[in-house]
This record gives structure tokens, sequence and C-alpha cells, in this order.
């Protein structure tokens, strides 16, 4: 997608600690709307623990985040997800009994205007808010390819494809920052390069700011406009992609010379 | 026109929209909803694209290439084309990127329809000066590239009708595929020809304006072009598009089409939905059940076959979508026996129609030229079942 000259997400000197262990020391960086940025950095690194702080999971004791022009020092994640920032989980969370149709549609529950009594009741706008929903909710299930599982219990759906239901229900909440992490994670490379491709689509169609975690540097690479490398809960290089390639902090980090 | 019969594929929609204006000619189904357009809408549609096609250049002779999945706007860009003279030619979305470059080296397509943002970027990827069309089928951010022609923006609303410059002898269709000693092979498929076939198996399966198919294969396929698409202007019977391959079993399904025109591989694949539905091949109630479907002799044979036809055929046929289904065609190669018994013992007679072509082989050229190419690969060919 076009890519826009203001920063949608700024971290400004974050750090974080779990009862002295710091997990994110004074780390900054911005994410320019409309890009694809990727985290990257060995385990323990701290990235999940960023992505808590971005959708206010985590509280940083330092540091601010700038998400669309407004500063948080504390955001929660309800705060968050009316913001517009939603996000999937390295393991997955979805309704294992709910069909994917209806695990798509939980991500359209920020954007009902019904009232829960004109939804029980279906009077109102209870009935144009399910028909506006439904619609949404099949745009994405049409754009992830989802189509021939829209009532099968997402329990029963091989892994790859639950990864897939998982986006899918982080777009129908009409995000304006996706954070994924680890979205290819335990895949095939052939299932990766199929979720790369929806990332792409997400990306591009529906106009979101992406921020995602991933291990595979060959995805990271094809995939991102802006990587961040951490490493020991610091941030060691920011850049394009072929910037990164050849950092001799990010190789010495991903080879354990340096430690 | 005149009282006389038409003689193109663009003239027959006209006659039937004249005809019957408000009958259904296409149905297509569209997030998880089925989406209906009239005759009129299908010619006014076409007629739009016709106009918007011709005003960026396309003109008499030219080539639209089409790399999608059957879907409407496929159909009715193919139309179009016709409607301006031009030829369109189908390709199949799994081609490899070489294939494809070669079709696109040889064809030389004046433009092409991308069906998603994926497709437009292996296009461009191949030829940088390509004009592709984005279906854009979701309504969402059109594609970026400065090249790429949002469909929604192609159609332009003419004051004075936009005539059709179809000719009986021009060429309606094209198919393209590498021959197996690696040379390019082409088929094209004019309106005479379409028409006279057509009018055969109109005439054969006596199918009519009631009729219901089914258009579940591939797009890039003669056949397709042959046994659907102008049988269906012909006879003005309604043609429906599953939202996707990948759903097209429960489609057809919700649907029960009256006509269905597949290979054999499409009949093997329902047959295994058959399967999939009864009881495991060594057990009793499955015995049980292929003895009943054998057909029963002797004093209680009417008895049985009643019952066997309420409680086991019809709801088999209801699960694989042929339960009014009437001209159920095979194009090509027969039904293995397994497959064919299944269907005689379900009271689907399915009967076979030639999928006979002229290949010719092409002369490759080096260097692409403007504004006539011609190629492809195997693939394009090969319908995804």
């Amino acid at each position: 997608m076009t890519r826009s000259t203001h920063a949608l997400l700024s971290l400004d000197h974050i750090s974080l600690s779990f009862k002295g262990v710091k997990a994110i020391t004074d780390i900054s960086f911005n994410v320019q709307a409309g890009e694809i940025c990727a985290l990257i950095g060995p385990n323990g690194a701290g990235k999940s623990s960023l992505l808590n702080v971005i959708n206010g999971v985590y509280r940083p004791q330092r540091g601010s985040v700038r998400f669309d022009g407004n500063a948080y020092r504390r955001m929660n994640p309800y705060h968050a997800a009316h913001s517009g920032i939603a996000r999937t989980f390295q393991n997955i969370a979805l309704f294992r009994r709910m069909s994917v149709l209806d695990n798509v549609l939980t991500g359209r529950n920020l954007h009902r205007r019904s009232t829960w009594l004109e939804q029980t009741l279906r009077v109102g706008r209870a009935r144009g808010d399910e028909t506006a929903q439904r619609r949404y909710a099949e745009v994405v299930i049409d754009a992830l390819d989802l189509q021939r599982f829209r009532h099968t219990a997402v329990g029963t759906l091989p892994y790859g494809v639950q990864k897939r239901v998982e986006l899918a229900r982080a777009l129908a909440a009409e995000p304006r920052l996706l954070l994924l992490d680890e979205p290819m994670a335990g895949m095939n490379a052939d299932e990766k390069r199929a979720m790369a491709g929806y990332v792409l689509d997400a990306n591009r169609q529906f106009g979101v700011t992406v921020v995602l975690i991933e291990h595979d540097i060959g995805v990271v690479m094809d995939l991102s406009d802006h990587v961040v490398v951490l490493d020991y809960g610091k941030k060691i290089a920011d850049g394009a992609p072929a910037d990164i390639r050849g950092n001799p902090d990010v190789l010495a980090a991903y080879l354990g010379t340096r430690h | 026109m005149t009282g006389a019969q038409p003689s193109t594929l663009p003239d027959w929609l006209r006659h039937q929209a004249r005809h019957r204006p408000h009958a259904l000619a296409l149905r297509h189904k569209r997030l998880g909803a089925w989406h209906a357009l009239s005759w009129r809408e299908v010619a006014a549609a076409v007629e739009q694209l016709a106009a918007g096609l011709a005003q960026r250049g396309f003109a008499a002779g030219d080539a639209l290439l089409l790399v999608s999945q059957p879907r409407e706007q496929a159909l009715l860009l193919s139309l179009a084309a016709q409607w301006s003279g031009g030829v369109a030619i189908p390709l199949d979305p799994q081609l490899g990127d070489a294939a494809l470059r070669a079709a696109l080296t040889h064809l030389a397509p004046r433009f092409v329809l991308a069906e998603d943002d994926r497709q437009v970027d292996r296009l461009l990827a191949q030829e940088q000066a390509l004009q592709v069309i984005d279906a854009n089928p979701r309504h969402l951010t059109p594609h970026p590239h400065p090249a790429v022609i949002d469909y929604r923006a192609l159609a332009l609303a003419s004051r004075e009708g936009f005539a059709p410059a179809a000719l009986p002898h021009g060429d309606a269709f094209a198919f393209v595929r590498l021959n197996d000693d690696g040379h390019l092979v082409e088929q094209r498929l004019t309106h005479a020809t379409l028409v006279r076939e057509a009018r055969h198996l109109v005439d054969s399966e006596k199918l009519h304006a009631n009729d219901e198919a089914f258009a579940a294969r591939a797009f890039a396929a003669a056949s397709q072009a042959r046994y659907l698409i102008a049988p269906w202007v012909l006879s003005g019977f309604r043609l429906n598009f599953p939202e996707s391959l990948a759903t097209r079993d429960n489609d057809r399904r919700e649907l029960a089409p009256t006509l269905v025109a597949g290979t054999r591989d499409t009949y093997a694949r329902v047959a295994q939905l058959v399967d999939d539905r009864l009881p495991g091949e060594r057990s009793w109630r499955r015995r049980l059940i292929d003895r009943a479907l054998r057909g029963q002799r002797g004093p209680f044979g009417p008895l049985i076959r009643t019952l066997t036809w309420w409680l086991i055929t019809r709801p088999l046929r209801d699960v694989i979508g042929f339960s009014r289904t009437h001209a159920a065609l095979v194009i090509g190669p027969p039904l293995d026996a397994k497959t064919a018994a299944l269907f005689d013992a379900l009271r689907v007679p399915v009967r076979a129609w030639p999928d006979h072509s002229d290949w010719q082989r092409v002369e490759q050229r080096a260097q692409p030229e403007t504004p006539q190419r011609h190629a492809a690969d195997r693939a394009s060919e090969q319908p995804a079942y």
C-alpha cells in the first residue's frame, strides 16, 4: 500500500521490568503508517513484551507510547482496541467450538451499534447491525480464502487454517495497527509463503499498518518494509531489511558471538 | 438486429435481453450470499464494459487475457471483448511464472483481467507495460500501480448505445497450451462454431430457459465455452457461478442445478462425496445399501425400489446437488466403471459429449510485438476439478 510519511506508532524510551528482571531497556522507534514492521531477535529478546506494551497489556515503568498522535503513559487493552489496535497471539486463542464465521464476528463486537437488549429481542438497530457486521466479516473471510470453512468448528481445522482464522478475527475489527505475534510459527515453507501473502493482502487491501514478530529471517526480509532488531531487551538495529542484513551487531546476536 | 437468427454471442445476448429482459440470467455467490442479474442487466453491463474497453483503445481483433477462476466478472468482460470484436483468452490462474511469461510474450493482450492483487503482482512482475484490470471482487483498496484499472471504473455508460462489432467468423474464445514437445499450440473458436455447436447441444439435451446450469469448472477450458457459455446465451437458461472452486460442492447442493457439465474427474469427485456420506464399505449397513441400490426383482421388487428411492437415493441426490438434474454431461473421456455404476444407481443418466479440439501449432516469436501475439502453457487447458 502507499506509505505515509507520518508515524502511526512511536515508542519513546520504553523500559519494562518484572521484579528486577529488565525485559525492555530504553527502546525507541517509529512505525510509519502503512508499513510492515518486523520485530526480530533471539528468544527472550523482549519482542512479545514490547507488543504487550503497545496494546496496553503491560504498563512500562518508563517511556510513553504515541499512537496516531496521542501519547499514552497508560493504555489498557480495551482502549487500545477502541483506538484501532488489534493483535493475534503466539499460541492460538480462538473459540474452538465456534464456527469460523462466529469467531470472525467476535472481532466485530466493537463496531456494533445496537444494545444487547435490541440484539436479544431482534428489534431496533439489531437487524441492520447484524447485516452490516456479517457483511464485513464475509469480506474478511473471502480475502483470507476461508469460505469453505465458514461453518466449520475452528477446533477441527488444521493448525495453519486456525492461524488464518486468528488473523481474520483481528482484521474484522478494522484495526489501523495490527500486531501479529509469530503468525507463521510451526508452519512449513508453503504455509509460510501463503500466510505472508495474506499479511501483504491485509496491509495493502485493508490499509492496515502491521507490526509482526517472526523468526524466519527469509520471510522477514521479503515481507517487511522496516525491521527492528532486539537483543536482551535492547534495540540493536533499526532500518530497512537491506540495511539490517549486513549489520554486524545483528549477525553477532544471531550467531551468538557477542555474549 | 433483424428478424434473422443471431449469429454471434453478443447478438444472442441482446436477443435474450430484448425478449426476456426480466428473466434471471446470471447468479453468482459472493460474500456468502447469492446475487442475481437479469438478461437486461447482463446486456447493459456487457455493453458498458465494452464501451469502457473501447474508450481505452480496445478494438476489433484485440485480445483480452483473463487470469481468473470462474466468476461473473470474467464472463461479463469476455462478452464485452467479444462485443467489441475482440477475442477472450482465459488462462488458468495456477499457471507457473515461466509459462505465464511465455503466454504474455506471445499473446500480447491489449488488457489482462486479474482476479486479485496477487495475480496483478505476478502479471506486472512479468511485464511492466501490461494494462491490467483488477477484478477487485471485495471492493477493497484498489491496487496502487498506476497501470492497474479497477474493474468498477471500466464500465462506461454510453448514451447512444454501443453496437456489437462481433462477426460470425471472428474468434470469440481462444485457448492456448504447450504441447508435449514444448511447442506452442492454440485453439480458436469462432462465434459461428460456438453457435452451431450450442444449438446442437440445446436440441439434443432439450435445454430450455427454465434450466439452471452451474459453472463449477476452471474458466480456462474450451469445454466451458462450448458446453456452458454458448448454450447459455442461446437457450436463455440461468448460469450460476460458485463462490469459489473450493466451495462448489456446497454451492451446487444449495442450487440443485438441472444442467451439470463436468469431466470424468468431476464426477469421480462427486462420487467420493457420496462415498464419504455412506457407512464403511465392510459394514452390514453399507452392504444393505449397496444391495438396495443395485435394484431388486421378485414380488417385493417394486416396494423395495420405492423404499430405496425415498430412503437412500433421493437423500443422496440431495447431498450431491443432483436432485433436479436432467442433463448430466461428461465432457471428454467417459466415466470410470465405479462412478458410472453409482450415478446409474442414483438414477442420474450421465451422457458423454466429445471434447474434440483442433490444436494448431503457433510460430513462436522471440520478441514481443504489438498488437497480436500467441501462446501459453499446457496447464491453461487443465481445469481445476
